[in-house]
């Protein structure tokens, strides 16, 4: 017999049954008429020849079954009767089934949903050759752990580069888009040096890749356009290679278009398209910029650690080279994939998945407390089957069979709830160029919603197996008809469930409510400035045609003005950065007057440079001296504002107002000015870890800065939002290739800026919702089973002289107690949950007692309510007809 | 009839092994050929006959086919197939090394 034929005939054996049976019989009907034949021989009459063969062939059917046992695969054969046991045993109960169900898939749903995130942030290799051999440069410093590099540094170590491989330089801009005959458009350009996806590995999906010599001067007007650019913005055009559009006013020729691989959010993907550095002798010899990001490629053979310490000597040669620019700092090489994360990914994603964890973890000891009940109440059947002989293995067969399929069906629900979180966080995230952010539901998703599926059958099936195991025969068939509520070991390991429950649930709201509460804080917070009545943009002017200071004054002060004629408007500032989010300048100053500090050591602030009516617009306190005025022009003396903390920090009781102060840059005191004014402190909405931040304000008018926000502040009773089309259409008229970036309520802007906590936020409180609404579940489903078991016996205490409200104490009390006990234990848990959080993002306050309270309280009130219920049930039952019952 | 004597535990597969390897036979077929070849004095009990005829199929010692009788009824035959030849001709050898060890306690006894 062929393999092939060996492996066909037993499924046919099982599926084809019929025709097997009917062969089997006939083969048997034969014999036995031969047999009957034979002994009619011999004399005996047909009827009593056929009864003897019959009598000696014994039965028949008992004979079949033996022979399709050993032909068949028994065990399948089984499987399937046991499954369709199952599933009508399910079916027979579908209140359970339903719950059971849902439980399990909002459980493992929830656990599924949150390892698609880590997978699609963690695991999933970023799109490029090789992708784990890829390293990203840092340059550390006091200030900037993950700090860039400049040309010339890159230059130099390219000639340096030999024992290593190979390195890429990158840096990214928002310039200004433009067609012939189309609106500007603000796009996010990288910049790159000419072998950026050579050392990538990507080749461009139509084009070519730049040429090694596009990064010198002259031949640089080229770019390669990402896939998103390409569809969304020229519709896929298969005539784009060679077309020439505007970057910053200046002409570029299309050479290739990124295949759709490329359009990875966690790195380039977000870069709408790419165009070259031009090393000119001047860009070449900057050794002071800071924004180029250095990516290498180490040379096959070269281990990674080798390649790490290449990169540390380098950093090490430079600083001996070039102290004034290096002092203090080192290199640092790590694995690009490990950057893709982002700083709190680290932290947080973890704690998704653990928290997560424990929503499946409530679910799964509900249902092991379910089950375990569901197998309680057939504990007659089980000792019926076992007292007339199945084996352990068949006992619990039924058992096993209903946990798979449940946990099977709860996989399957899971994975639809992984695909609607799929969705839910693709519109929560639209990112800044309208593209949404994806979450595959891959395979590996898949695969993670089926090991969850097992584990949880493995964890709820054990507790129902256990008991059917331990059954007392003889008790459990004396016990009659009377139900059992079983014995002591299941009673105590029941209520361990439900206190572990209630600890779980109790960590994940006290999580999640501390968190909301937080970024609630945060969002809200208004400290140190207003937003109610304001528009915000950003406006980023090209260098191109802009390029001398007193043209971007110009601009700006013809910007005020025209902006502040309009109708319904209040107040017009322009400045570098808005108080709501982090200040990015960071420059080093020092007191005039005093001894000069180590070069590297002078104190530093963020730096804002604003107009004059910038206070006023954000409705920002003075608190000494005056504000900018009118007359701060570039021609006029320097002045600054700086911080109350500021002030206190360099010039402690002494007053501020009149001294100067020297900004320090490439080492040296490039100018001073006096300080006028004093603001009061304020705080961003970015949660931010450094309790004290130093401000330090320059005229606009006195450094041209071309990238800046525009703020306009409605009159009262004006809302923002109508004041829109009226300021984009005064940029327009100002300047058609310019495009206005984010203009929308200042309001708008925070909601949008903090949108991935917000994404945070409402999976935390999903989180705590579910853990408590199952685990209320669980301990109501649990007390109300007990109270119908024991119903007997409260109509024997009723019948005997105990109160009703004796017996509510009776069911009320020890549920209470064990959800009491689990949330104390919980509270400690919560306490971890909460230094996770913490760590995670330091400028939300966690530590919040009244929160606390206000959880446990819930918790509490929640437990007491699902005790209640069913607590009073069984005081209200009816003595006579429970004992009637019987 | 002389007495019958129970069949030796684990032969039976042997001896229809054995009567197949004359030619194929359907199940009654062998039922008489052994009562024949055993003069009587063995009685096959068809409860294990069949059984033992399916799991040898299933073993891809036999193979079975249908065909028609010489009176014209249809008959399951079976024959022997090349494994099945091996295994007669494996378990003729361990027989008669038992027998033989048999046969030799007995005596020396």
């Amino acid at each position: 017999m062929n393999p092939l034929h060996r492996f066909v005939r037993p499924l046919r054996a099982l599926f084809g049954k019929g025709k097997l049976e009917r062969d089997m019989a006939e083969e048997m009907r034969f014999h036995l008429e031969q047999r009957a034949a034979e002994r009619a021989a011999d004399g005996l009459s047909p009827e009593e020849a056929r009864h003897a063969a019959e009598r000696r062939f014994g039965n028949l059917a008992s004979l079949q079954e033996q022979a399709r046992a050993d032909r068949g695969w028994r065990w399948l054969e089984n499987l399937l009767l046991d499954l369709r046991l199952g599933v009508r045993s399910l079916a027979k109960s579908p209140g359970f089934t339903f719950i059971a169900i849902l439980t399990l898939g909002l459980g493992i749903g929830a656990n599924t949903s949150m390892f698609s995130l880590v997978n699609g942030i963690m695991l999933k290799p970023l799109p490029y050759a090789d992708a784990d051999r890829l390293q990203h440069v840092y340059r550390v410093t006091a200030q900037q752990p993950e700090g860039g590099h400049s040309p010339a540094d890159f230059l130099d170590l390219r000639k340096a580069r030999e024992p290593y491989g190979d390195f890429a330089v990158f840096a990214s801009d928002r310039v200004s888009l433009s067609d012939p005959g189309k609106p500007a458009e603000l796009a996010f350009a990288g910049r790159s040096s000419a072998n950026l996806f050579a050392l990538l590995g990507v080749v461009p999906q139509l084009g070519r890749n730049f040429l090694p010599d596009e990064d010198s001067p002259g031949r640089s007007q080229v770019v390669i356009l990402s896939q998103r650019t390409w569809r969304n913005r020229y519709a896929a055009a298969p005539d784009i290679i060679g077309r020439r559009l505007r970057i910053d006013g200046e002409w570029h020729e299309v050479v290739g278009v990124l295949p759709a691989s490329f359009n990875d959010w966690r790195h380039l993907g977000n870069v709408d398209f790419f165009r070259p550095f031009t090393f000119t002798p001047e860009f070449s010899r900057d050794r002071k910029a800071t924004n180029l990001q250095l990516f290498g490629r180490p040379a096959p053979g070269v281990t990674p650690a080798a390649a790490a310490a290449f990169v540390a000597g380098f950093g090490e040669r430079l600083v001996r080279a070039h102290p004034a620019e290096h002092a203090g700092s080192s290199w640092r090489a790590v694995s690009m994939q490990a950057t893709a994360a982002g700083d709190s990914g680290g932290i947080i994603l973890p704690l998704l998945i653990g928290l997560s964890g424990f929503v499946l973890l409530i679910a799964c000891s509900n249902l092991a407390n379910l089950l375990l009940a569901r197998t309680m109440t057939r504990a007659r059947e089980f000792a019926v089957r076992a007292a007339i002989g199945a084996t352990r293995l068949q006992l619990l067969r039924p058992l096993l069979v209903e946990a798979g399929l449940l946990s099977l069906a709860g996989g399957a629900l899971a994975v639809l709830v992984a695909y609607g979180f799929r969705n839910w966080a693709a519109l929560r995230s639209t990112g800044d160029n309208g593209e949404f952010v994806w979450f595959e539901v891959d395979w590996s998703v898949m695969g993670w919603a089926f090991g969850a599926s097992l584990f949880t059958a493995a964890a709820f099936g054990l507790a129902p197996a256990l008991f059917a195991l331990r059954l007392n025969l003889n008790d459990t068939l004396k016990s009659g008809a009377r139900g059992s509520t079983g014995g002591r070991g299941q009673q105590r390991f029941r209520q361990l469930l439900i206190v572990g429950q209630f600890a779980l649930s109790m960590v994940l709201l006290t999580a999640a409510a501390l968190f909301i509460r937080g970024l609630h804080d945060l969002h809200h917070r208004r400290a140190g400035w207003q937003s109610a009545r304001l528009v915000t943009g950003g406006v980023a002017l090209p260098s191109g045609t802009y390029g001398d200071a007193e043209k971007v004054h110009a601009f700006q002060r013809l910007a005020v003005e025209r902006l502040a004629s309009l109708p319904g408007v209040e107040t017009v500032a322009l400045g570098r950065a808005t108080p709501f989010f982090h200040w990015t300048d960071v420059r080093k100053f020092h007191v005039a007057g005093r001894t000069r500090p180590a070069p590297g050591q002078e104190p530093a602030a963020m730096v804002n440079s604003i107009s004059p009516d910038f206070l006023a617009a954000f409705e920002m306190r003075l608190i000494a001296g005056r504000a900018f005025g009118e007359g701060d022009r570039a021609t006029a003396p320097r002045v600054y504002l700086i911080g109350q903390a500021t002030a206190r920090a360099w010039f402690g009781a002494e007053d501020p107002v009149g001294r100067r102060l020297a900004q320090i840059a490439e080492g040296r005191e490039i100018f001073t000015g006096e300080i006028v004014g004093v603001v009061a402190d304020f705080q961003s909405v970015d949660p931010d870890p450094n309790p004290v931040v130093h401000h330090v304000y320059q005229p606009l008018a006195q450094e041209a800065t071309r990238g800046f926000e525009i703020a306009v502040r409605a009159a009262p009773g004006i809302a923002p939002s109508t004041l829109v089309s009226a300021i984009r259409d005064t940029f327009a008229a100002l300047d058609p290739d310019l495009p206005v970036r984010r203009l929308q309520p200042a309001d708008r802007n925070i909601d949008r800026a903090l949108y991935q906590l917000g994404v945070l936020r409402d999976m935390l409180g999903a989180f705590g919702g579910l853990g408590l609404a199952l685990a209320s579940l669980g301990i109501y489903g649990v007390i109300a089973r007990t109270t119908a078991q024991r119903s007997g016996e409260f109509a024997i205490r009723l019948a005997l002289g105990a109160g009703r409200r004796d017996i509510t104490r009776l069911v009320f009390g020890p549920g209470l107690r064990q959800a009491l006990a689990g949330a104390l234990l919980g509270l400690i848990g919560s306490y971890g949950a909460t230094q996770a959080i913490a760590s995670a993002f330091p400028g939300i306050h966690t530590n919040n007692p009244a929160v606390l309270a206000v959880t446990t309280l819930i918790l509490v009130i929640v437990a007491l309510l699902a005790c209640w219920l069913p607590a009073r049930r069984a005081g209200r039952i009816d003595a006579i007809a429970a004992l009637r019952a019987e | 009839m002389a007495k019958k004597e129970d069949l030796l535990q684990g032969t039976l597969d042997m001896l229809v092994l054995r009567v197949l390897s004359r030619g194929e036979l359907h199940g009654w077929g062998i039922t008489l050929k052994l009562e024949q070849l055993s003069k009587s004095a063995l009685q096959v009990d068809e409860g294990s006959l069949y059984p033992a005829l399916y799991r040898m199929e299933e073993k891809g010692w036999i193979e079975a086919e249908w065909r028609t009788t010489e009176n014209n009824r249809r008959a399951k035959y079976y024959s022997l197939t090349r494994a099945g030849r091996k295994q007669l001709e494996v378990a003729t050898e361990s027989w008669d090394r038992m027998s033989a060890i048999i046969a030799l306690v007995m005596q020396s006894a």
